[in-house]
Order: C-alpha cells, then structure tokens, then sequence
C-alpha cells in the first residue's frame, strides 16, 4: 500500500498541511523534519540519477489488514508516525520516549562517514539485512533464516532479566548485542566499541516503541465511537499521553522490574542438588517433561506456535474459512445491501491474502529447547537459565515457574539442566537414553 | 430580561422545560433496570467436535472432550455470548459496587478450562486454579494488560488482576495441553454478561436510559447481524443501542444467521 516511493513522496509533501491541525509539540518536530526531508529531495533531484531514494518505514499491513482499516486510515496512521517518529533517515524522538536522540542519529540513515573515523548508519550496516529497516523482522535475508529474525513491533523479548511481560533493560540488549544468540543466526557484535553497540541497542528501542505506538493506533480505531466517523482524535492527549506515554513507561520502568535472584544454595553437595533438580524436571510441579520430553530432547511438545507466529497461523485461519465461507454464498437471493457487503468481503479476503504472501513469512512451529545440546539462546550463565525458569519466556509457550516452584528449588532445576548434555548413563540416569527413538 | 419586555409563553417554556430537565435528571439516574435477551441459533444446530487428547491420556483421555467453541443448546440456544454495556463511565448501581471484592474462579478441570468464558473487572481479582490431577499452565494472552502465563499444579492456584479494560476478551490456553481452550472479558465495570446454554443472558441493575451494548463471541467476533421477529438488523462491530427502563427491558428473542459463526 504505502510500499512505493511514489506514496512516499507523497506523504513528504503533505505532511506540513496535516501536521498544522496536529499537536504543536509534534508539529516543531515535524516542521523541523519536513524542511529535512524535502532538503533530502531537492539535493537528490539536483545529485540526480545515482543517488540512494531515501528509506522509509513499511506498514504493518498484517495487522491494518486484520482491523480492516482502510487506505485514508492507513494513512492517518502514517502520518501520525511519520511526526512522532520520522523516517529511518532521519528519526525523531519526543520527550516521551525517553530516547537519546544522538545515539539514533549514530544508528539511523544510509551507512555513511562525515569525521574521520566516524560511521553512521550503523543499523542498517549491521541489522537490517535480517531485522529489516522497519525493524518488522523482514528483511531480505529473514526468509532463509531458522528461527526467523525478530520482530520488535509488537514489543516483547525474550532474553532479559525481567519479569515475563516487562521489557528487557538496556543492559539485556547490550548483552545480546554483545553476545549474539547462540542456536540462531544472530551473531556476536563484540568487536564493536561499546558507544555503537549502546546506539544500536537505543535504536531498537526506538523501532520497538514506533511499531508499538503503531499497533496501538491501528487497534485504536476499532474502540472509536461512531461519531468519530473512522477518524482517530488529532490531539495531544489522545497521541502521546494515552498512546505513545504508556508504551514509553513500560521501557522506562524495565530497571524497576528486574527478577530478584536469590544467591544459588550452598548447603548442597552439587550432585543432591542435581537429583532434586531431576526430581521437580519430571514432578507435577515444574512440569518440564511436558514439553522438553521424558528425554530432554525438545520433543514433548511439537504442535505450539511463539505469538509472532500464531498471529500469522491465525490470519491464514481467518482467510481460509472466510474464503470456503464466501464460495459457498449464493448471491441470487441477496439484497444489494448485502451483495455490497458480500464484495466488500471478497476485496478484503484477497487483500488480506496479498498481504499475508508479502508482508510475512511462512509461519514455523516452535519446538521446546533440547537441552542435551548444551546450547541456550538467552546465554549460558546459571543466572540466564534462572531467569527463564523462574519467569518463562515473554512470546513463547515456556510458563513461569514463579509463584510455584520456590526459588530456591529453581536453582536445583537450573543445575539439573545444565547437567542434562553430560548426563551419561551410570551416574545419574541409566534410564535415561541419549538419543530420542525419532524426534520430529 | 430587560423591563421593558414582557415574559410571555413562549419566552418562558424553554427555560421552563430546561428547569425541569435538571429536576428530572437525578430522579432518572436513580432508576435501575434490566437487560434480558436470548440468543438462539438460525440454521442446522451443529454437532460439536471431540478433541483428541494427547497428553497426560491417562488422565485427560478418561473424559469425553468435545469443542466448545460454538455450544447450541437443545432449544438452538447459543451459550458463550458476552454482552456488555459499552459506555467505560456508565454510572453503577450501589449494590454492585461490592462486587468488585468477589473473586473469579476459574479452574482447570477435567482437562478444559471451567468456566469456558469468564469475566472479570479491573481490580478484581481472578483466581485461577487446578483441581485436576495433572499439571496445568495458564497462558492468559491479555493485549493492553501484561499478558501472563503461570505453571498451576495440581491444587495449586494463582491470582491475577488487571489494571485495564480490553477491547477484545483474551484467550486463556494450556500450552501442556493444547486442545484447552477459554476466554477473559475484562470490563471496567459489573455490566457484563455470559449467555447461558439455552441462549439467555441478564444484566441486572443498569442504569436506566440509553446505553449501547456489545455482543461478542469466539467464533463469530463482534456479531455483524441479528434478527429479531424475523427482522435483520445490523449491529456494526456487534454495538447495539437500546433504552433501559426502570424494571425489566427484555430484548426478546435474538435469532443469530448460521453463516457468522464459520470464521
């Protein structure tokens, strides 16, 4: 819809007549941005042929799609986005947001040097290939990849040190940037100095918080009463203070909900803590078994989604039904009231249908980890398996141990887990066989 | 009002009737009614499916799973309807407010989830719990509330509560046991309402005059269309208005077409 650059310059041009009837606040901004981005396209016309057209940040078309916006509410959205947060050239961060502006500045744009020494750009230098310029998890390489690269707009991440639906704190970004993600295709940025990695972390949370505010614009429009006429408030205090201001909170308020970890018990020989450990892995209580197998393979559980992927699972549901729905219709004995609304609903199908073979990717289970492997993706400390355990895994089907497994037990589990890759048979489980009969 | 004008009729019954709007205002407000229905199926009731439990067959596979998804009762009754008064600020009847105190149970029992639909309002407390003899986890996919997804063992329990309304109910699932399926309405007030098996549903004590009501359920969404004494009526995103008087309003009989319960 908004894909073209056509639409693009469009939305450039017009953005100083919308903005004028928006909030000031975001008006300054914008007003700022506009002179930017028309700067932009008066130097490219004048460069010429050659020059790179300038990025811009892609809808989240799946979800518009599904609340069934249409193309003027699409476009309010945009527009609004497009003044809250700029483009990927040049990114705007409100008050609100929390966000250090100059740390993107160092993210955001074409990879680029201006001092000696000194390179921009550096998200899309090192992320975008896989995490896409909208930070939407669909980049060019995104397809080939398994498990498939994050998407940040709606918000929820894994491997942190928080509870399971609070963000994760800058420094659990840091870490991940810094350590990769081991099992994935997520390498290591180790090499970089510790101010880009800082401003790539940053930058993340600026896509975050835009595809968050997004989301949250797109669902707006279905709670609008109908005198609103489809046509989201153009005020302050519906834009930042109910829709961008909570979504920035929960980031600012990540430090505040960090785990309380007690320190690992020490009145146990490590061997007994292991077997207590084993114990509450195939007991009633922690329930691992469920899912990781009688085994520890992965294989117990082979049929779940992650929430990235079921909202996909679910969309393709949708269409499905609605199509076998919509060819069994016999429209000879339908009203033009209801033969309107029956075409309206054959539009919105293949639309919908479009969407879905464009702007996603195939959707793929979710296997529980094997833990014989010895690798975990939210790192390898015995702290990084505590936190899993104890507050399950924000957007997988992994629940949380907390409230019913005590602490003090968890660490008993986090040591039998990480015994399971040497478990051979003899000392802890002669029951216990190496390899899976056929996994999968 | 200068001297020189006479207060005639006609100056004078506008602000009359204005007077007495105001005086009549309070007295409205007091009046409390309420809202009956019955949703009922139009079309072939349809059979509902057995699920196939997989998982802890020992236990699980002892009881007879069916889907709940669409329940039709004997008289084409549509159970799993919620209904509730749209308005975030309508004003609540005195003896309601207390209601706000009482805990939802929600139990994980034989293998399904018990109530298949609960409602809850913000602040109060939802109790979920597990009477089974196998170990459960509770993945409640709440939207604007922080979604959570506790392991519940056997006789154990956890309590949530929610800060926020939701437009749309969340769904509740087992990730142990994946046929387990159920449904959260969180409202910010006690003006909501499940239909029972044989389609009927109350909301009692609401406040008297104009209110606008939703009408949701799993399969069909925010319900598009109903018909009543064989009239169709379009109810955009399942929002239909009515007027509440003092004692009962009963909505009489809402036939529900077949076709919007295939999505």
């Amino acid at each position: 819809m908004l894909a073209t650059p056509m639409h693009l310059a469009h939305h450039v041009l017009a953005l100083p007549i919308q903005s004028a009837n928006c909030l000031t606040a975001i008006g300054r901004q914008v007003s700022r941005l506009a002179f930017l981005l028309l700067s932009t396209l008066v130097l490219a016309s004048v460069i010429g042929c050659g020059a790179t057209p300038p990025a811009y940040f892609r809808h989240n078309m799946v979800e518009s799609t599904k609340q069934r916006l249409n193309s003027d509410q699409e476009r309010q959205v945009a527009t609004v986005l497009l003044a809250m947060f700029g483009t990927p050239d040049h990114p705007v961060a409100l008050a609100e947001t929390g966000l250090d502006e100059s740390k993107l500045h160092l993210a955001a744009g074409p990879v680029r040097s201006d001092i000696v020494g000194r390179k921009n750009g550096l998200y899309r230098e090192h992320c975008a290939h896989c995490h896409g310029i909208t930070g939407d998890g669909l980049g060019p390489t995104a397809a080939f990849l398994n498990p498939y690269p994050r998407d940040y707009r709606p918000g929820v991440f894994k491997f942190k040190s928080t509870e399971r639906a609070d963000k994760p704190t800058q420094a659990d970004l840091v870490r991940i940037l810094h350590n990769g993600i081991a099992g994935t295709s997520m390498p290591s940025f180790a090499l970089l100095s510790e101010t880009k990695i800082e401003a790539l972390a940053e930058y993340v949370k600026y896509l975050t918080i835009r595809g968050e505010t997004e989301l949250a614009l797109i669902r707006a429009f279905f709670e609008l009463d109908d005198d609103a006429k489809g046509t989201l408030p153009e005020t302050r205090e519906f834009l930042v203070e109910e829709t961008l201001a909570p979504i920035a909170a929960k980031w600012q308020a990540a430090p505040a909900a960090a785990i309380p970890v007690p320190p690992i018990p020490t009145n146990i020989d490590l061997v007994a803590s292991i077997a207590k450990g084993r114990e509450l892995f195939y007991g009633d209580k922690a329930n691992c078994v469920k899912c990781h197998g009688v085994t520890g393979l992965g294989d117990g559980q082979a049929n779940d989604y992650d929430d990235w992927n079921k909202v996909i699972v679910e969309a393709d549901k949708e269409i499905r039904s609605g199509t076998e729905q919509a060819s069994q219709a016999s429209t000879a004995g339908m009203s033009p009231e209801q033969l309107a609304d029956h075409r309206l609903q054959l539009v919105w199908l293949e639309k919908f249908h479009q969407v879905l073979d464009g702007d996603a990717l195939t959707p793929r289970t979710i296997p529980p980890r094997n833990l014989r492997q010895g690798i975990y993706r939210g790192g390898r400390r015995p702290l990084d398996l505590y936190y899993r355990i104890y507050a399950g895994i924000n957007g997988a089907p992994m629940p949380a141990a907390k409230g019913t497994v005590p602490p003090e037990d968890i660490w008993h589990i986090v040591n039998y887990v990480r015994s399971l890759p040497y478990e051979f048979d003899g000392l802890l489980g002669a029951d216990r066989p190496m390899v899976a009969p056929d996994r999968f | 009002m200068h001297a020189n004008h006479r207060y005639s009729v006609a100056r004078v019954l506008p602000l009359g009737i204005t007077l007495l709007a105001f005086i009549a205002l309070p007295v409205c407000a007091d009046e409390w009614g309420s809202v009956k229905g019955r949703f009922t199926y139009a079309g072939e009731a349809p059979v509902a499916s057995e699920l196939k439990a997989d998982k802890d067959i020992e236990v699980c596979g002892k009881h007879k799973l069916v889907s709940e998804e669409l329940a039709v009762g004997a008289d084409k009754g549509v159970a799993n309807i919620v209904v509730f008064v749209r308005d975030k600020g309508v004003k609540v009847h005195p003896d309601l407010a207390a209601t706000k105190n009482e805990k939802v149970i929600l139990d994980n029992k034989g293998c399904r989830f018990e109530p298949h639909v609960s409602f809850v309002q913000t602040g109060q407390t939802l109790v979920i719990k597990n009477s089974d003899t196998v170990g459960h986890n509770s993945n409640v996919a709440t939207i604007k509330n922080p979604p959570s997804n506790s392991l519940i063992p056997t006789g154990g329990e956890t309590s949530l509560t929610f800060a926020s309304d939701e437009a749309l109910p969340a769904q509740v699932t087992c990730n142990i046991h994946p046929w387990m399926k159920a449904w959260l309405v969180v409202r910010p007030n006690p003006y909501a309402a499940i239909s029972k098996l044989d389609g009927t549903f109350e909301i009692k004590n609401v406040p008297a005059g104009e209110i606008e009501l939703q009408i949701w359920h799993e399969k069909a969404g925010y319900i598009s269309e109903i018909t009543v004494g064989g009239k169709p009526e379009k109810i955009a995103k399942g929002r239909k208005k009515i007027k509440v008087i003092s004692g009962n309003t009963d909505l009489g009989e809402m036939a529900i077409d077949a076709n919007l319960f295939k999505k």
